[in-house]
């Protein structure tokens, strides 16, 4: 099942919410030991989780949390423009078709398999939502570890410049084109989003 | 220096069009000259790599094939330990070299392989790779060119697990094991009995057991142990998923 959840929305949409906070502190601060701010001692929660900050949640029957994203609009105040705008060789991209990805986040309780499937799910509805609301390209940072990954998940991705080494990590700026090939690209490449439009495809690949 | 933007473009667009592995090797032997090295290696750390590029000197090659370093290498080992490339000079940074380490390291010299750059690859459910740039003895590598070596080494394992992918479609299967088979054996690997590891996930003994037996007829192999070893280096499940550890990378 796949909530998208708009902050601070009604009742069911602010649990499954909060459960996505606490399993970004599990994994980033507990597991990642990223620095980042602790609301509680329970939720992750930076500056960027404001009312402009769209989640993609994959969840379980029950509500669970199983993985999760942030998008931030780049006409905002964002992290690649407003911590690693170095990364970036040109300007950072920006505007109304662009949004950045961050705390891509897997849940720690469930096992490989099940994380594997609620990745590409979570995968699958980043393409999915940005063609259904005139997205064009998604932006992020990440580390060379994590960059083959999203590389190897077959859409079209490149890096905005050089990799740097940023507090012991090499990083990288990166951006993925979204457009009508991406469900053709992602089935081919083995990911299994579960989206409608791509389903015959990826049981063919 | 090169025009690095227009550089990583260009090499990634005709990545993105080699057809072949030989296609991908020229253009990869050109990057590797114009970046100042002067030979390259891209492959898979197995025994009998699915993927493997490489100007690398074929006496070396068949010294290395005929001693079955590829598990053993201390470059390769040393990739474990990394997400980001680094220079050989840095390799006890991540592993004890051992007296035979350095045997094969002082060999490899002796071979042009005097210095290098190497870039590990690990993809979720692969087997394990990296891609190595090198200069031969009495020859620098330019600090600032890591950064680029780095994005170029990444595009052209990209590049060569599409070309691979492209042809294992074309020319038939791997055995691959269910989900259920493959939890079997990481529990197995994990040192649990079948009893165990039906309590685990739920399911009879005898289950545990036919799912085990299944696995071992798919890899027509006859011992647990072997199967393992064959599943690891096929990427059908990897040192993460044995040891819980599959959570290194991430989006900022």
């Amino acid at each position: 099942m796949l909530h998208m959840v708009e902050p601070f929305d009604p009742a069911e949409e602010r649990e499954v919410l909060r459960r996505m906070f606490v399993a970004r502190k599990e994994v980033f601060v507990d597991l990642l030991g990223w620095d980042v701010p602790v609301l509680d001692e329970r939720y992750e929660v930076d500056q960027f989780d404001d009312e402009h900050a769209v989640y993609l949640v994959v969840a379980g029957r029950d509500g669970s949390h199983l993985a999760s994203a942030r998008l931030l609009p780049t006409t905002r105040p964002h992290i690649l423009a407003d911590l690693y705008g170095d990364l970036c060789e040109e300007d950072v991209p920006r505007g109304p078709d662009i949004y950045e990805v961050t705390r891509f986040c897997l849940d720690r309780r469930i096992d490989a398999a099940a994380r594997r499937d609620a990745r590409d799910k979570l995968i699958g509805a980043l393409a999915g939502f940005g063609a259904a609301n005139d997205i064009n390209r998604y932006t992020g940072v990440a580390d060379m570890g994590w960059f083959q990954q999203i590389l190897a998940f077959g859409w079209r991705c490149r890096p905005l410049g050089l990799p740097r080494m940023i507090d012991g990590q090499m990083l990288v700026a990166l951006a993925i084109e979204i457009d009508e090939e991406t469900p053709r690209l992602l089935a081919e490449a083995g990911i299994r989003t579960g989206q409608p439009n791509a389903e015959g495809v990826s049981h063919a690949a | 220096m090169l025009r690095t933007r227009v550089a990583i473009e260009e090499f990634t667009r005709s990545v993105g069009a080699a057809n072949d592995n030989q296609d991908l090797s020229c253009l990869l032997d050109e990057m590797t000259r114009r970046m100042g090295f002067t030979r390259f290696a891209l492959t898979h750390h197995s025994q009998k790599p699915a993927i493997r590029l490489s100007t690398y000197p074929d006496d070396w090659i068949a010294y290395f094939d005929r001693n079955r370093y590829g598990m053993s290498d201390p470059i390769h080992r040393a990739t474990y330990r990394t997400g980001a490339g680094f220079r050989w000079g840095r390799i006890s940074d991540f592993i004890e070299l051992t007296p035979e380490d350095d045997q094969m390291l002082e060999l490899a010299r002796r071979h042009d392989l005097a210095d290098g750059f190497t870039i590990p690859f690990n993809v979720v459910g692969e087997p394990h790779g990296s891609c190595s740039f090198v200069v031969g003895a009495g020859r620098t590598i330019a600090n600032d060119v890591l950064p680029l070596a780095q994005l170029v080494g990444i595009a052209a394992f990209e590049g060569a697990r599409r070309i691979q992918a492209k042809q294992r479609c074309r020319s038939g299967h791997l055995p691959r094991l269910t989900d259920r088979q493959r939890d079997c054996l990481i529990w197995t690997a994990r040192g649990k009995t079948a009893w165990e590891i039906s309590r685990i996930l739920g399911i009879s003994q005898e289950t545990v057991v036919l799912h085990l037996k299944q696995a071992l007829e798919r890899y027509g192999v006859r011992k647990r142990t072997i199967l393992l070893i064959l599943a690891l280096f096929d990427g059908t499940i990897s040192f993460a998923d044995i040891f819980g550890r599959s959570y290194t990378h991430f989006w900022e």
